[in-house]
């Protein structure tokens, strides 16, 4: 069932907006896209402080044991301000990881600093074009982990990972501490430096399997699903601000005797931009009210193939809407352009989200 | 259990007694007359069964419940293929609104008749020269000073089920010395009445659901007339959105994902499924997660509903996108198909037929809004962007260059 957000959520979500565009900055986000490894930390020390690294987890572990919506809430407002934080949804992969799937100790040795935020977490699943690596190249023998995951979002700038890794018997999620020696990282120059993406070695390093994931292609898959909804809510906060800043710039910006947004081309295409919007937002929410449920992977997947094509689509449309200043380092524009792009293929690229509509609904129809 | 789940439930057991009289398949090779009559019989089952006018006060025939109830129901309903569409629109619009407007008794009979399929209404707007600028149509009435009586002369068109109307609700052009929608009067029509001819229109599929009406010298009485003189605009626009949020379905009434995904599962490309085709797997996908979005906003369309609170563009984005989108996969599934896809199966519906739903997907896109005016609502009503420039506006009607 869908949702209407309760008055707690509406209070979540307006608080987040709040906070989070108070502390908007295009100058110094800007910085963080020239400048490989720097993210904004004095930000995320607020969200540890705000609660918000909390959200996902059980009380036990200092958590606040709410839901998806509500971190969704949360990362709708850091997509509308294109925050320079890749680590809450990357913290948030890992440390589901290991609420489903670690044991005892893990969890107690890793998820308290993550609920608070005094540590900061990756998942690293892809390999090439892989989401999903059925034999990925990494390996962990004898409880030693060796070879590289690339471009993994918060790598440069992460505590701990959880990495899809091949085992003695397949493929196997293992908790692996990124402050050992042995760990290395390039930082990747990408066109959103902000997110500190970096490829990890690994030359040889303590790692521990995650008990519960015995069949860890569907513990990962699990994983990305949750982090797919919540990158999901992230994209229409992106998409929800570059469509009211279009809508803004059409009021305001006059040509041929009237304001822009008064020629049809023009305000058609906010409108049609409004509507990818609403339709991303409807399947956002509807994915978290479905979190635990049979269905899940099958309304993930299409929340995030909505939020792709609204963050895609309405920030393209947005720089078209303003002419020339679109196209300008000084406006902010580029950065949307630049953390839709990065959004869109970061939790998995739009063919791996259309594979898992048409996997989940042949499920389904058997 | 709520007391609305518990209607529901009620609601879907009796529509499930009815497939296998009044279903889809119940239907199947039913000339248009004897489909007609069996679209009577259920709608006088329905009315049996007080599942008609589920909204409408109980004095009007109706059961006196809430738009959430009638929601519910359409809902189960729609899935059926039952013969509804020739009292839709009727139910929809024209009869809501006169029971508005007129004074009890008369009505409250038409009412009851309407809602047990006994007689129809229909909405007499649109004209050769007035269709998404409905305040530009031309059909004059003229008041008989003698006795108020007024004159009817002129022509609609696109009129759905006039052919089958005994009753019609019409729009006139009462004043031409002012601007164009200040000069429009609303009245109800008896189509039966002298002076009034029906002629149908052939659609594109083939079908003859909608007709041209010639108003020639077509006396009525004053008391036929709904709101002021010159009120006719406003009636208009109130009728329009009479029923403000109705039931939908995502794939816009054409066929459904899982029949696409068995389709493509069932054909076949030098010996491999077509579901394992990328290209198949993207439509597919892309077309269900805009349906799945569609569905999600419908049930928070609802909740807010139940919540009291009005919907707001949830109908205008609903048709704009379920329309487009049921018509790009149907396009998409007659390609997959290879060279049999041209197939063409007179009995068919939109429901259960690519071709059909294809063939008659435009029409989606034009009746009752094109999408172009749906861009314009949402633009100007929801995000505050400015009217179009309207050269005609606050220019009398006569004076506006033809
Ligand atoms: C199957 C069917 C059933 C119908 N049933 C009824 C009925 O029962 N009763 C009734 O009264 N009417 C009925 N209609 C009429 C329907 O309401 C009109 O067809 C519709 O309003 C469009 O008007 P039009 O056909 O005159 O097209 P036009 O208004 O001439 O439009 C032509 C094109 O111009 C575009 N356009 C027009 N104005 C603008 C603008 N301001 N900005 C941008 N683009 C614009 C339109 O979007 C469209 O693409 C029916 C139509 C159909 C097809």
């Amino acid at each position: 069932m869908s949702v209407l957000l309760d008055e707690a959520q509406l209070q979540i979500a307006d608080e987040a907006q709040r906070l989070v565009s108070a502390h908007y900055s295009g100058e110094r986000l800007k910085g963080y896209l020239l400048e490989r490894g720097a993210f904004d930390r004095e930000l995320w020390e607020r969200f540890g402080a705000q609660g918000w690294t909390a959200i996902c987890y059980p009380e036990a572990f200092g958590g606040l044991d709410l839901g998806l919506l509500e971190l969704g809430l949360v990362a709708e407002a850091c997509g509308g301000a294109v925050t320079g934080v890749a680590a809450l949804t990357s913290s948030f992969a890992m440390g589901q990881s290991l609420l489903y799937f670690g044991s005892e100790e893990q969890k107690a040795d890793w998820l308290p600093q993550l609920a608070a935020g005094s540590v900061i977490g990756v998942v690293a699943f892809a390999e090439g074009q892989d989401m999903l690596p059925r034999a990925p190249r990494l390996r962990l023998e004898a409880g030693r982990l060796s070879g590289s995951k690339p471009a993994v979002v918060a790598g440069g700038i992460a505590d701990g990972a959880v990495v899809l890794a091949l085992g003695a018997d397949g493929p196997v999620l293992a908790l692996v501490d990124l402050s050992q020696r042995g760990v290395s990282r390039t930082l990747l120059d990408t066109f959103d430096n902000s997110r500190c993406t970096a490829d990890l070695v690994f030359d040889d390093v303590e790692a521990h399997e995650l008990p519960g994931s015995i069949d860890a292609l569907a513990a990962a898959r699990a994983i990305l699903r949750l982090q797919a909804v919540i990158i999901g809510f992230e994209q229409v906060g992106g998409a929800q601000k570059m469509l009211t800043t279009a809508r803004d710039y059409a009021l305001t910006r006059r040509a041929f005797g009237q304001p822009i947004g008064a020629f049809q081309s023009v305000k058609h295409r906010i409108a049609e931009d409004y509507v990818l919007v609403e339709l991303a937002r409807a399947n956002a929410i509807h994915a978290a009210s479905r979190s635990g449920e049979s269905d899940f992977g099958l309304y993930a997947a299409a929340a995030r193939i909505s939020a792709t094509e609204a963050y895609d689509g309405v920030s393209r449309d947005a720089v078209q809407v303003h002419g020339g200043i679109g196209v300008t380092w000084e406006a902010d524009l580029h950065l949307h352009q630049r953390r839709a792009r990065t959004l869109a293929v970061e939790a998995g690229p739009l063919i791996f989200w259309e594979d898992e509509v048409i996997t989940e609904l042949q499920g389904a129809a058997q | 259990m709520t007391d609305l789940t518990a209607y529901r439930s009620a609601a879907r057991a009796w529509i499930e007694g009815k497939i296998a009289e009044f279903g889809r398949e119940a239907r199947r090779g039913l000339t248009p007359a004897e489909d007609l009559a069996l679209g009577r019989r259920y709608l006088a089952a329905k009315y049996e069964a007080g599942y008609s006018g589920i909204s409408w006060p109980r004095e009007n025939g109706g059961q006196g419940l809430s738009p959430t109830e009638k929601l519910a129901f359409d809902r189960e309903e729609i899935l059926h293929g039952f013969p509804t569409e020739y009292f839709s629109i009727s139910l929809g619009m024209p009869v809501p609104i006169m029971l508005r407007y007129l004074p009890d008794g008369w009505k409250q009979e038409r009412a009851i008749a309407a809602l047990r399929g006994d007689e129809i209404w229909c909405q007499l707007f649109s004209e050769p020269a007035a269709g998404s600028d409905l305040a530009a149509l031309r059909t004059r009435a003229v008041q008989d000073p003698d006795n108020g009586d007024w004159i009817l002369n002129g022509q609609k068109l696109w009129t759905s089920w006039a052919h089958l109307a005994d009753y019609g609700v019409i729009v006139a052009r009462s004043d031409p010395n002012v601007a164009k929608h200040r000069g429009l009067t609303y009245f109800w029509v008896d189509m039966k009445a002298p002076g009034v001819t029906v002629r149908p229109v052939t659609l594109a599929a083939g079908d003859a659901h909608v007709n041209e009406v010639y108003f020639d010298d077509v006396r009525i009485p004053d008391a036929q007339r709904l709101g002021p003189v010159g009120g006719g605009f406003g009636v208009a626009m109130e009728t329009l959105i009479i029923e403000r949020y109705s039931a939908t379905d995502p794939a816009a009434n054409g066929p459904s994902i899982a029949r696409a995904l068995a389709d493509a599962t069932r054909m076949t490309r030098d010996g491999r499924p077509l579901i394992e085709d990328g290209r198949v797997r993207e439509r597919i996908a892309r077309n269900f997660a805009t349906q799945a979005a569609l569905a999600s906003i419908h049930r928070r369309a609802l909740l807010s509903l139940e919540a009291g609170t009005q919907p707001g563009s949830e109908g205008a984005i609903h048709k704009l996108v379920s329309v487009r989108n049921r018509q790009r996969l149907s396009e998409f599934m007659i390609d997959i198909e290879g060279v049999s896809g041209v197939r063409w199966n007179e009995q068919a519906t939109r429901k259960d037929d690519w071709a059909t739903s294809w063939l008659t997907a435009p029409t989606g896109r034009i009746a009752g809004g094109a999408d172009e005016m749906l861009l314009n609502t949402i633009a100007e009503r929801i995000l505050g962007l400015p009217q179009d420039h309207r050269p005609d506006k606050g220019v009398p009607f006569n004076e506006i260059p033809g």
